[in-house]
């Protein structure tokens, strides 16, 4: 949420409303030319969806997992993690062999399309949280989770099984809002895309 | 437990209560009378087909989105997910001898499951119109100006006719050479404007550079006809020149029609490319979030139903239409009754012929037929907004009253 505002201020967007302290959920820039409004990770592909926000930053995992008819138009390059098969090290061997598989995740729907591409039947088990405990329960034998650094992993003796994707924060535009508001739409895309670029140079430089 | 869903309606479908059906049928009414006079024939098919119609060479809809039934000798059957292949079915067999051009409409509900739409729902009602045997420009041109001109009709404002062409990536990716699976990540990456990931993958591929280029550009080849140009520079391969013409011929008609302001481009439509050989468009406002409708060139489809026959047409959302109008203020609700009419003892013959006559002036009318016997006939015209009652009294007396509504 830090990152996404300090890109957005970078690009030109007075987030000032959005900094303060309170427990307002719609926030205006000062000129009212824009308004934002803050909701949760998995519906912000919905509110851009339907059109009720003409764009929205989320991470790509959220993307997959709700499959939303979205433009999806920029790498945002912040919040970059993996998605990956975790478990115990000592099933790195055997639980590709196991003819059913329990995994336990928060994205039903990537571990469904990930396993369903391998030719792998596995039994889905949606938790809400801390998807470590999956396995170290014995509710399932693997999990599908986002990792960063892996320390949470590493202290609940799981390692990285296989690797589904990468993931950071996307940029993604509503597909009427882009063509029906594309004059400022487009300048703010822009705006964005530079910002971006601008820091991923710094960095390599 | 027998019974405990009697109340409730499955997901994804919708009773249309008085006020909505109101503006429904007139929405209906519109589409089907301006259809009409554009010279357009209505077709009606059964909304139970076999499964086979729709699953096609390459079949455009998967069967999971579709609604399945078994009839008695076994065989699959679905409620219709599409009308267009239906009507396909039709004019490749029992309209195989009508001389073309052929100019069909329809209304009609069509089954999905799935994520179908935005609103999921899973009854929709649509109206669209085929026109099958001319494969001319002026054909593609005449479908988006129905479009365009429907919209007019119906008083949508601040609307826009997106149109693509999908020779031009198909022309693309035939030159590169590539495999199925490639050339759907590509496409899916194109359609979500992606460019980023398009980047990567275009990165990893044994193709030359200046389709790549291409290709990388597409996503953002979307805007007025300053991108016609934009791409025409780019692009030496002869398919994707020919797709351009085509879409210059059909904007240079669209402008004699002075339709041209209603109409952006983007080359990087590339959905349905299965079912779609040309000029593909949808319809947007800004009211919506997801398009109210869609349609293209398919000539590929109809000879599969035994007549080669190039095709073009479009669908219509009647739902998506209705919550568009609605938020442009233009819906209306269902007007009152003009008269009520009271037949006291002996007087219902009377009273009935006045309601007769009344009706064939094309006013409403309504027997006074109280629940509660304490209220008046007045007190409920007053109630209803009914301006004026017509009282047949026991002596053949009759009083008209014309009742004042603020």
């Amino acid at each position: 949420m830090e990152q996404a505002i300090d890109i957005l201020e970078a690009a030109g967007v007075d987030c000032r409303q959005l900094k303060e302290p309170s427990r307002k959920l719609f926030f205006f820039t000062p000129d009212r030319q824009i308004r934002m409004i803050l909701v949760k990770p998995n519906d912000v592909p919905t509110y851009v969806e339907y059109g009720i926000a003409d764009m929205g930053i989320v991470g790509k995992d959220t993307l997959l997992e709700e499959e939303r008819l979205l433009y999806e138009m920029l790498d945002l390059k912040f919040g970059r993690c993996k998605l990956v098969v975790a478990g115990f090290p000592e099933k790195r061997d055997v639980w590709i062999t196991h003819s059913h598989t329990r995994v336990a995740t928060k994205y039903p729907n990537i571990a469904r399309n990930y396993f369903l591409h391998k030719g792998k039947s596995v039994e889905i088990i949606k938790l809400n949280g801390s998807v470590e405990l999956g396995p170290l329960t014995g509710l399932s034998d693997v999990i599908v989770d986002i990792v960063e650094s892996g320390r949470t992993l590493k202290e609940n003796g799981l390692v990285i099984l296989e690797e589904i994707c990468s993931v950071s924060a996307r940029l993604v535009v509503n597909r009427v809002s882009l063509k029906m508001k594309n004059r400022e739409i487009k300048a703010l895309i822009d705006d964005i895309q530079r910002v971006v670029e601008e820091r991923e140079n710094g960095k390599v430089n | 437990m027998l019974g405990k869903l009697k109340l409730r309606l499955p997901e994804g479908v919708q009773d249309y209560l008085p006020d909505e059906c109101y503006n429904k049928r007139e929405i209906e009414d519109t589409i089907r009378r301006f259809f009409y006079l554009s010279g357009y024939n209505e077709i009606e098919t059964p909304i139970i087909e076999f499964f086979d119609v729709f699953a096609g060479v390459k079949p455009s809809i998967e069967q999971e989105q579709m609604f399945k039934l078994i009839d008695p000798e076994g065989r699959i059957l679905v409620l219709r997910p599409d009308i267009t292949m239906p009507i396909a079915r039709v004019v490749g067999t029992k309209m195989a001898n009508d001389p073309l051009p052929l100019r069909l409409f329809y209304l009609g509900n069509v089954y999905r499951y799935g994520n179908f739409q935005a609103g999921k729902q899973r009854e929709v009602a649509q109206a669209g119109m085929e026109l099958l045997g001319v494969s001319d420009p002026e054909a593609d041109a005449e479908v988006v100006a129905m479009a365009i001109q429907l919209f007019l009709e119906l008083g949508l404002k601040e609307f826009q006719i997106d149109i693509g062409q999908v020779e031009f990536f198909k022309g693309l990716i035939e030159e590169a050479g590539l495999v199925q699976e490639e050339v759907e990540e590509i496409r899916s990456l194109i359609d979500h404007k992606n460019m980023l990931a398009l980047e990567m993958f275009l990165k990893k591929l044994p193709i030359s550079e200046q389709i790549k280029d291409t290709l990388y550009r597409l996503p953002q080849l979307y805007g007025d006809s300053q991108i016609l140009e934009d791409a025409m520079k780019i692009s030496r391969n002869p398919k994707c020149r020919a797709a351009l013409e085509n879409i210059y011929q059909v904007y240079g008609i669209l402008k004699d029609y002075g339709f041209d302001r209603f109409v952006t481009f983007d080359l990087g439509m590339v959905h349905s490319f299965n079912f779609y050989t040309g000029i593909i468009f949808r319809g947007i406002t800004r009211e919506l979030g997801y398009p109210i409708c869609g349609g293209g060139r398919y000539d590929r489809l109809v000879s599969e139903f035994g007549r080669d026959l190039p095709a073009t047409g479009f669908a219509v959302g009647i739902k998506r239409l209705l919550i568009a109008l609605e938020r442009q203020g233009k819906l209306k609700q269902v007007p009152g009754v003009d008269v009520l009419v009271v037949a006291q003892d002996g007087q219902r013959r009377e009273a009935y012929h006045l309601m007769q006559r009344l009706k064939r002036q094309n006013m409403r009318v309504e027997m006074f037929l109280p629940v509660d016997s304490s209220i008046t006939p007045l007190d409920y015209a007053r109630q209803r907004c009914i301006p004026k009652v017509v009282e047949f009294k026991v002596n053949a007396e009759v009083i008209e009253y014309e009742i004042g509504i603020e």
